[in-house]
This record gives C-alpha cells, sequence and structure tokens, in this order.
C-alpha cells in the first residue's frame, strides 16, 4: 500500500519516546526553585524569592545549612533573615488611602510583585588563620572586611578564591543553592510549547497541502501524500493542547492570566479584554479550529483516495474549491489561533503581527518536516518519481520561509521597540533580560544559518547539509516557540533540563510515529491527479 | 574566412529540446538557441554553462550593504545626529535596528539594479544595439536552434541540414556570415 516503515526505525522511535518519559519523569522530580541572588560587595549578598506559596520551615531551614556549609571551614556565612512583613503593611496602607481610580493598577501591581516572600542578607566573613583570625572577625564593617580580605585569602581560604560573595551568588544562579520545586509550572508550559509546535507543523503541512491545490500547481504533486502523511499526525497535537486547556480551565495552571477571576476584577487591562478572551468564547474558538481542521485533513485524505479509485477530473476541481475555502478559514484561524493559544499568555502585551510571525515559524517548520520525511523515504527506495528537482524547490520554500520568519520576527520587534510603548514593549524587556543568550541565539541561527547556507543553488541540492541544516533550524523554531511561551509562563525562572528534552523526545517519537501510520495507509503517488505528468517531468 | 550557419526553426518548446537532445546525440555542437522565455531543462543538453549572476548579485548586495552603512553613519550619527523618539543617534550599534529597514533596501536596489546592468552589458543589449537574434519571431512565438559549421569541423554543412530535417523543424535557413 503506502510506505511500510522498517521495525528497526519503529524500535528506535519507541526507545526514543521510553528515553524521553525517564528523562520527563526524572526532570519532573529534581526541579528548583531557584533563588534570586543580588551581589552586593565581595562579603555580602542579597537572596531573595517571590515564590506566592511561601517555603517549608525545614525546606529552608535545610537549605539555610548548606549555604553555611557551601564555602567550607574557611568561612563564616551569616544568614540574617529579613521578613517582608513591614513592607506588605506599608503597601496595605497605601492600598487603603489610594483613590478608587488608582486601585485597580495598584491591585495589578500587587498581585504581580507581592513582594519578596523570602529575603536573606548573607554576610561572609573570612575565617583566616593564626593572628588573621581575630582581624578577619573584628573587621565588621565593609570596609575592613575588604581591607583584610586580601591576607585572609593569602593564608587561609586561598583555593576559594578573592570573591567568596560572587561565589555564593554563582552558586545561587546556577542551582546549586536552591529548593525543590513540586509544583507542574514547568510541566505545564512545555506541554504547551510541545503541543502548539507539532499541531503547527501538522496545520503547516495542511496548509501547503491546500494551497498547492488552490493555486493549481503543477510541480509538487508527487509530494502531495508526504503533506498528507504529516497531517494526519494532527491528533497529537489537538490532544496535548486539549489537555492544557482543560486543566487552564479547571484551575491546575496558572497559563492564561484572564482565567483566572480574580486577575481579571482587579486588572483593568485585561477586564477590557474578557468580551473576547473568556473561557466560553475560548473553548468555542478552540473547538472551531480543531473543528475545520480536522475535517479538512480527513475530507482531503478521502478525496484524494477517492480520485485514485476513480479519475477524472471533477474530484480535482472539487478539491480545487474546497481548499480555497480552507484557505480562508486558515487565513483567519492561524492568526486568531495564535493569538488565543499564546500571545494571551502575555495578556497585557498585543501586537497584530504576531499571528503572522507564529504562522511563518509554523509553515516552516511543516517545510522542514516535508523535506526530512521525503529524504528519509527517498532515501529508503520509496517516492520514485521525486527527484532532485523537487527537493530543490522544497528548500527553496525552506529558505524563502526563513526569510519571511526572520522578516516578521524583526518587524515586530523594530516597531516595538521605536515606539517603546510600556506595555507593548515589556514583552521584549522580559525577552532581553532573563532570555537573552536564547532568544537572540536562536534569532541568530534561524535567520543567519539559512541565509549563509541555504543561498546557493548547489546547497539547495545536497543531502548532507539539507539533512544537517535543517535539523538545526528545526530545533531552532521548536526553541521560537518555547520563548514565545515561557518568558510569559515562567518568567525568570525557566530552565532547560532534562523535563524539556524528555518531553521534547517523547513527543518527537510519538509524532514521527503517526506521521509513519498516516503514510503507510494510502499510495505514495496519486496516480489520477491531473498534473502528475508535469511533476514527473518536473525540471528546471 | 566566411563560416555558414544553419537556422532550425521550431514552433513548440517541447520539439526545440528533443531535436537538440537528438542533434548532440550525434555530436553537433549547438552554439545557441533562441526562445521567448526560458525553457527548463535545455541547459544541460546543449551545454551551457552555469550563470554567475548569483555570485554577482550576492557582491552587488554586500556592497550596498556596506555603502548604506557607511552612508548611515555618516549623516545619522557623525555629521547631524537627531534624537528621535526619545533614541538619541550617539553610536551606530545601538541605533541599529532603525537604520535596518534603509539597509535592507540599499541592498535590494543595489543588487537589482547591478544584475540587471551586468546582464545588459554581458549580452550587449544596451540601447541603439543591433539586435542579435537571427529571426524576429523568436521573440514571439518560434524557437531558433543555431549550428554553426566552425563550431562542427566533423560535419559538412548538407550533413547538418539533413540532421536537422530529422527533427521536427518548421523552416531552415542557411546564412553565410562574414
Amino acid at each position: 500500500m503506502g510506505f511500510q516503515v522498517s521495525d528497526k526505525v519503529k524500535k528506535v522511535m519507541f526507545g526514543l519516546i521510553g528515553l524521553g518519559i525517564i528523562l520527563l519523569v526524572l526532570g519532573l522530580f529534581t526541579q528548583k526553585r531557584y533563588l534570586f541572588p543580588t551581589y552586593v560587595d565581595a562579603h555580602n549578598l542579597t537572596v531573595m524569592s517571590n515564590y506566592e506559596e511561601g517555603f517549608e520551615k525545614a525546606d529552608i531551614d535545610a537549605l539555610k545549612k548548606e549555604v553555611e556549609a557551601s564555602l567550607g571551614e574557611d568561612y563564616v556565612v551569616t544568614i540574617t533573615e529579613a521578613t517582608h512583613d513591614d513592607h506588605a503593611h506599608a503597601e496595605e496602607g497605601h492600598d487603603h488611602e489610594g483613590g478608587h481610580a488608582e486601585e485597580g493598577e495598584h491591585a495589578e501591581e500587587h498581585a504581580a510583585h507581592h513582594g519578596p516572600t523570602l529575603l536573606w542578607h548573607i554576610n561572609i566573613a573570612a575565617k583566616g588563620h593564626g593572628g588573621h583570625e581575630g582581624e578577619a572577625h573584628s573587621g565588621g564593617s565593609k570596609e575592613d572586611a575588604h581591607g583584610t580580605m586580601p591576607h585572609a585569602q593569602a593564608h587561609g581560604g586561598g583555593h576559594h578564591g578573592a570573591d567568596p560573595a560572587a561565589e555564593i551568588t554563582a552558586k545561587f544562579e546556577s542551582g546549586a543553592l536552591a529548593f525543590k520545586d513540586g509544583t507542574y509550572r514547568r510541566f505545564w508550559s512545555n506541554l504547551l510549547v510541545n503541543g502548539f509546535f507539532f499541531f503547527g507543523i501538522t496545520i503547516g503541512a495542511m496548509f501547503y497541502l491546500a494551497l498547492h491545490y488552490a493555486t493549481e500547481s503543477g510541480w509538487g504533486v508527487v509530494l502531495l501524500r508526504v503533506m498528507e502523511g504529516i497531517a494526519t499526525a494532527m491528533p497529537l497535537g489537538m490532544l496535548i493542547l486539549a489537555v492544557v486547556f482543560i486543566a487552564a480551565t479547571l484551575g491546575f495552571n496558572h497559563i492564561y492570566p484572564w482565567m483566572d477571576s480574580d486577575i481579571v476584577a482587579s486588572d483593568t487591562l485585561i477586564h477590557n479584554k474578557s468580551a473576547y478572551l473568556n473561557k466560553t468564547f475560548f473553548w468555542i474558538r478552540i473547538l472551531a479550529y480543531f473543528g475545520v481542521f480536522l475535517f479538512f485533513m480527513n475530507w482531503f485524505r478521502k478525496t484524494s483516495r477517492k480520485e485514485d479509485e476513480e479519475g477524472g477530473v471533477e474530484l480535482h476541481f472539487k478539491m480545487y474549491r474546497r481548499s480555497a475555502v480552507f484557505l480562508v478559514f486558515f487565513a483567519v484561524f492561524s492568526s486568531t489561533m495564535a493569538w488565543d493559544v499564546v500571545m494571551s499568555i502575555d495578556t497585557h502585551w498585543f501586537s497584530t503581527l504576531f499571528g503572522w510571525y507564529s504562522f511563518a515559524g509554523i509553515w516552516l517548520s511543516g517545510m522542514i518536516t516535508v523535506m526530512m520525511f521525503t529524504l528519509y523515504m527517498k532515501g529508503k527506495g520509496a517516492l520514485e518519481y521525486v527527484n532532485e528537482n523537487h527537493i530543490h524547490d522544497v528548500a527553496k520554500w525552506m529558505f524563502a520561509l526563513s526569510f519571511l520568519w526572520s522578516y516578521l520576527w524583526f518587524s515586530q520587534f523594530m516597531l516595538i521597540w521605536y515606539s517603546n510603548i510600556p506595555e507593548e514593549v515589556q514583552y521584549f524587556i522580559y525577552r532581553f533580560e532573563d532570555y537573552r543568550y536564547l532568544f537572540l541565539g536562536m534569532f541568530a541561527v534561524n535567520f543567519i544559518l539559512p541565509m549563509v547556507f541555504f543561498m546557493s543553488r548547489d546547497t539547495k541540492r545536497s543531502w548532507p547539509y539539507l539533512i544537517v541544516f535543517g535539523l538545526i533550524i528545526f530545533v531552532g523554531h521548536w526553541f521560537d516557540v518555547f520563548c514565545m511561551i515561557m518568558p510569559g509562563t515562567l518568567f525568570s525562572e525557566w530552565e532547560y533540563g532534562m523535563l524539556e528534552i524528555g518531553m521534547f523526545m517523547t513527543f518527537l517519537g510519538m509524532f514521527i510515529l503517526l506521521v509513519f501510520r498516516g503514510l503507510s495507509k494510502s499510495p505514495l503517488v496519486q496516480k489520477n491527479h491531473p498534473y502528475l505528468q508535469e511533476s514527473i517531468h518536473h525540471e528546471f | 574566412m566566411a563560416d555558414k550557419v544553419i537556422y532550425a526553426m521550431y514552433d513548440d518548446d517541447d520539439t526545440t529540446k528533443d531535436a537538440a537532445k537528438l542533434l548532440v546525440g550525434k555530436g553537433v555542437h549547438v552554439s545557441e538557441v533562441y526562445s521567448p522565455f526560458p525553457i527548463h531543462g535545455l541547459d544541460p543538453i546543449i551545454g551551457v554553462k552555469h550563470t554567475r549572476l548569483g555570485i554577482n548579485a550576492f557582491i552587488y548586495g554586500i556592497t550596498g550593504t556596506m555603502l548604506a552603512m557607511i552612508a548611515i553613519r555618516y549623516m545619522m550619527i557623525v555629521d547631524w545626529p537627531m534624537n528621535i523618539g526619545g533614541k538619541p543617534n550617539f553610536d551606530f550599534f545601538h541605533n541599529i535596528p532603525s537604520f535596518v529597514p534603509i539597509l535592507f533596501e540599499f541592498t535590494v536596489l543595489c543588487a537589482a539594479h547591478g544584475m540587471a546592468f551586468t546582464y545588459f552589458l554581458r549580452n550587449k543589449t544596451l540601447p541603439g544595439m543591433p539586435a542579435r537574434n537571427p529571426d524576429p519571431r523568436t521573440t514571439d512565438d518560434r524557437f531558433v536552434i543555431e549550428l554553426k559549421l566552425e563550431d562542427n569541423h566533423g560535419f559538412s554543412a548538407e550533413e547538418l541540414t539533413a540532421l536537422c530535417k530529422q527533427t521536427e523543424i518548421v523552416e531552415i535557413e542557411e546564412k553565410v556570415i562574414k
């Protein structure tokens, strides 16, 4: 029938899923809740956490002991706990005094910042050897501590380096000193990232399929079944997204602030958007997207199979008309879906370009996936009519769409950067401050790599180039989705570890298996497609 | 020395391609094909070298970017710094996002114009130049394969004409050029 993938590949994929689940579970149980250190001087630092639910007393004591012992015997580490009670009272008092007009805004700030739930001042004194010991201890003030430091350093803690506070700061930053985290915030956020990414790939392939019919193109007929096969993996992404949305609606996760009635009541900006962003309308829209995409995917598959049997051009023109209808739906839904699923996480923020930006990413990941499956199956001897010209054409799409994506990324960035409106620019401030290397590195990889390596005609026809750089860009676009979602759900407390890798591996394995299942169900050549001959002789 | 040229005319791009294939298969060197539009797949048959216009375009583009950078830096930073939208033009690097559209446009401008002029010069088609296609109909709906006797030492003019007549020609013409 269709393409039968070897058992070896299936085993590898099941292995990938298994390993992914193991990593996922390991990652889930070794999550850390970071504390944020602020370096004061060589002997003082401040550590704080904004975790709203607070920490267990036993955990705090254990971490304190760990911090005290972290520099070894040569230093005396003193932790002074500064509760934020006074702070909070002052704020509440202010609330009562404040006028009603101010109240909404203030409450929002209160909910968002809350004051630190944990605040430690850590003082480090060097415990020198011999005569220097007294000197170091007597030097209570910061200037003295600085002065005695070189001595203590020279005689005592030589192996610690000159800056013990920086050392502890680094330990807090790297997570060596941190609380255990028992919540599932990272789990839910990653579920959303993977759901959107893999759902995006399938609707990207679906979009190209419809575009091919609507424009009456001839060249890609021999690739249409590959696109159909990729589109059949749609239910996976839908299922993941549905789980996230149901959990969000029932309050198991707090990905969407506008689903929380307390926040909506206290936040004017979110309240003003509640005509669009409310649970009922959200679910109506989500069901509409899923329903429309699923319906068209099944309809196209069924009709093209029917065309295989019946022949003639009647079904072809029916698909031609139907695909135009689908494109109209897709044009609206791809944008609104990006707003609903991703943009509404940063509820205050808005960007009219966002729909196109995420659509460009979706389309590009779809084309890369088409390319990878085509190359794999061609390498296995299937897809006999696909020649280097088809591959070159798909590679051109990869190249062009990388530019479309970069163009939209930059347009969105530049307009917001230039106008500098607070509620817009905060989106990029989060990303530039907390995700700097990931965010800019992701842009550099997704823009410069395709530009440099896919510009030449020869590289677009070279399999090693296509596979290596295609996969790098593929992962780059996963990180693009990561950067769209994480800053709004995890803020600066993001991490990339076993949890993220494991979940990506799991869903990648499932996705590949589902696509191969879809590809096995129908022949790889649409033998009665009117443009089949044109596609077979495609050459330029 | 006078040279003989044979022009074989066709009325379809596919028959032209088949004819070129047949002639080349017999060992004839096809010096040129005149066509109203590019025929996909003809280049490798008649052995046309791959164009270097793309490399030129890249060089023109890079030149445009550089020129635009130098110009903007001089205009906006050195000569007359302004404060636009609360973003003072103190240095180039921090203002680069606002310059990118200009860099991009100038890159495209230079690449496009550079390519166009290179193409004109290379094909000797500046205004006032004599037309080089053998028959004005090749700009409409006819295709002409040009065979030069000079390039085909193994064949006589009669043999070449006979070979051409094996293909689906609509007209054939022999010319002597000096």
